[in-house]
């Protein structure tokens, strides 16, 4: 049975996202841990706060 | 249900199905069937992704969830950005470089052919037993409180679910489940207008969420290190990773959803935009249930949110019980709102001491409230043997109370197409593995794509007969959700360890992790009968056992282990 010809490169870390303002994977990724610690900051003022 | 919300239920769950197989029609070859056409765009993948793991239950209980237990709830999806960054490196560069079509045919690559099978078969028994309760915990709820065939809503529902998956495959899943996650969003939002909207007067957005705080709903982060609490944030941020690692990365019904992607960076970034949206998705899901609550602060709630429980107590209530507990409740629950008024206007008029007072004895009206429920769930249990479950009940029971026709269907549709967004996924993963990893794999090694899409085909219809068969004996089992919770929890754990050592410890060969599996899993099963730790922890301690029983029986094997095959293909 034919199987389509593998296409990704191994060096994939350094392939471009095509967003705006975030170029590599890594300023993405830090992106997505900034919005985890901000989305558990207000949650722990949240908690602190009206507790 | 008026005829309005029969038109807007019916209408948009055969609208959807339909345009699912008319858009996917003639999918013929293995690839396009299994995969897609590979060209879906990031946002799909990552609405797919989505819509998977939010069933029907994430709609229907986690309000419940927030009314009962407030906010904590959302520590459990702690570790989904981690969880989604580790697969977004590490998994899925693999997974698309191999070109696989399911997460276990890499195992087969990376090890050898029992091990692929072994993973293949963890996935095969935990996803096919849960796959019933996807259709049948919906069902169960919505025929209890509309009173429709509970039978029949099942075999309706897995019936149509059925037969768009089974004719389109991969796409048709992709294709619905974003006008599905339409649908879904559009009822949540509505519903959380309308409850912001029936709030009283007067009441402002500080006081909503000092009210709220005061009754201990807006305790979001517990930072507790016991093992026995069962959501804290070193649970849910520890324990919630390798869960959620162990889903996303080694299910397939979620790995089938990010490989359909055009490119690395459409599964990425699809993987990066759940990792972004999910905690406050849960968030906002989680607080429509806490402001339910402070709705039901000043109306009077139903004593038990569950109408069935209720009917039975009303049925064996020889002694009058009901009445005086019913009675009881109203009463508490009048001098709560009294006294919840006077609080507001003592601080509205900066009265502080005043407003402490009166809010101190809200709180112990309130509770007296709680323990009067509390006696009419133990009554129950009593009588019946059963327990209310209101948490599932009390979102349903606002909306049919509560919302105007129209919305009412709105919403129903919405829980319905949860249910079967997330059951397509399910299915179309369950015939993809048994066609790939056992049919092609062991049955017929030299089936052409055309004969292992007619399989793929004839192994989803029968995953959902099966789930159809499953649901319609679910009620024999009244503790079955959470029984399929945990056994999902208990072999998680072990299929995220075949996939780490296969990843991270190259020294290890097939045959020492096969047995290290096996050993690791039966631990698993003597601790969860023996230990009392929240099971957010057995997907970190099966992961962990697996990889240190790898290596130690790599060690007693001797040798380098086998070379990476993967290298090799």
């Amino acid at each position: 049975m034919k199987r389509p010809a593998e296409t990704e490169s191994s060096s994939c870390e350094s392939e471009e996202t095509g967003l705006p303002f975030f170029h590599s994977w890594k300023s993405v990724y830090i992106f997505v841990l900034g919005s985890f610690v901000f989305w558990v900051a207000l949650l722990v003022a949240l908690t602190k706060y009206f507790s | 249900m008026s005829a309005l919300d029969f038109v807007v239920l019916i209408g948009s769950m055969l609208g959807i199905a339909g345009y699912g197989i008319w858009r996917t029609r003639g999918r013929r070859s293995l690839e396009t069937y299994l995969h897609g056409d590979r060209k879906t765009p990031w946002f799909a993948i990552g609405l797919s992704v989505m819509a998977t793991q939010a069933s029907a239950i994430t709609f229907l209980s986690t309000p419940g969830q927030g009314y009962l237990g407030g906010l904590s709830f959302v520590q459990i999806y702690f570790g989904v950005p981690v969880a989604l960054i580790i697969i977004a490196i590490f998994f899925l560069p693999i997974f698309r470089r191999l070109n696989v079509y399911t997460a276990y045919e890499f195992l087969g690559k990376r090890f050898d052919s029992k091990t692929r099978l072994l993973g293949a078969a963890l996935f095969l028994l935990q996803r096919g037993l849960g796959a019933g309760l996807t259709i049948y915990a919906p069902a169960i709820v919505l025929t209890t409180v509309f009173g429709w065939p509970l039978n029949l809503t099942i075999i309706c529902s897995g019936l149509l679910v059925i037969i768009y998956t089974v004719s389109g495959g991969s796409d048709a899943v992709t294709v619905t489940q974003k006008y599905q996650l339409g649908i879904i969003f559009a009822g949540m939002v509505t519903a959380f207008c309308l409850v912001v909207a029936k709030l009283p007067t007067g009441l402002t957005v500080t006081d909503t969420f000092a009210l709220a705080g005061g009754f201990q709903k807006l305790n979001a982060v517990n930072f507790s290190t016991s093992i026995h609490e069962r959501y804290t944030f070193w649970s849910g941020l520890l324990g919630g990773t390798f869960l959620m690692l162990s889903y996303f990365g080694t299910d397939q019904s979620q790995v089938q959803r990010y490989l359909s992607g055009a490119s690395l960076r459409e599964g990425r970034l699809g993987l990066m935009f759940n990792a972004v949206c999910k905690i406050p998705m849960q968030f906002s899901i989680l607080l429509l249930g806490v402001l339910i609550f402070v709705f039901y602060q000043f109306e009077q709630p139903p004593l038990l949110f569950n109408p069935v429980s209720h009917q039975y107590l009303e049925q064996h209530n020889d002694s009058g019980q009901l009445q005086a507990l019913e009675s009881d409740f109203q009463k508490t629950h009048t001098q709560t709102r009294e006294q919840i008024e006077s609080w507001l206007a003592a601080r509205h008029h900066g009265d502080e001491t005043g407003a402490q007072t009166a809010f101190a004895a809200a709180a112990a009206a309130q509770q007296q409230g709680e323990a009067i429920r509390a006696k009419a769930e133990k009554a129950l249990a009593a009588n019946s043997g059963t327990t209310a479950n209101d948490a599932d009940y009390v979102f349903v029971t606002f909306i049919l109370q509560q919302l105007p026709h129209g919305v009412i269907g709105l919403l129903v549709a919405a829980f319905f197409a949860a249910a079967l967004s997330s059951k397509a996924a399910e299915l179309n993963a369950l015939g993809s593995s048994t066609t790939i990893d056992f049919y092609r794999h062991i049955i017929r090694r030299d089936a052409t794509d055309t004969k292992c899409v007619a399989a793929s085909r004839w192994f989803t219809a029968l995953w959902g007969l099966v789930a159809i068969g499953f649901a319609l004996c679910a009620h024999l089992a009244e503790n079955l959700i959470q029984a399929v919770n945990i056994l999902g929890s208990i072999f998680y754990g072990v299929m995220l360890g075949l996939f780490v050592v296969a990843f991270f410890v190259r020294r290890v060969g097939g045959t020492a992790v096969f047995w290290a599996a096996l050993v690791a899993q039966a631990l698993i099963f003597v601790l969860y009968f023996n230990l009392t730790i929240s099971y957010l922890w057995y997907p970190l301690i099966g992961c962990a056992a697996c990889v240190v029983f790898s290596l130690l029986l790599q060690m007693v094997l001797g040798g380098g282990g086998e070379t990476d095959k993967m290298e090799a293909a």
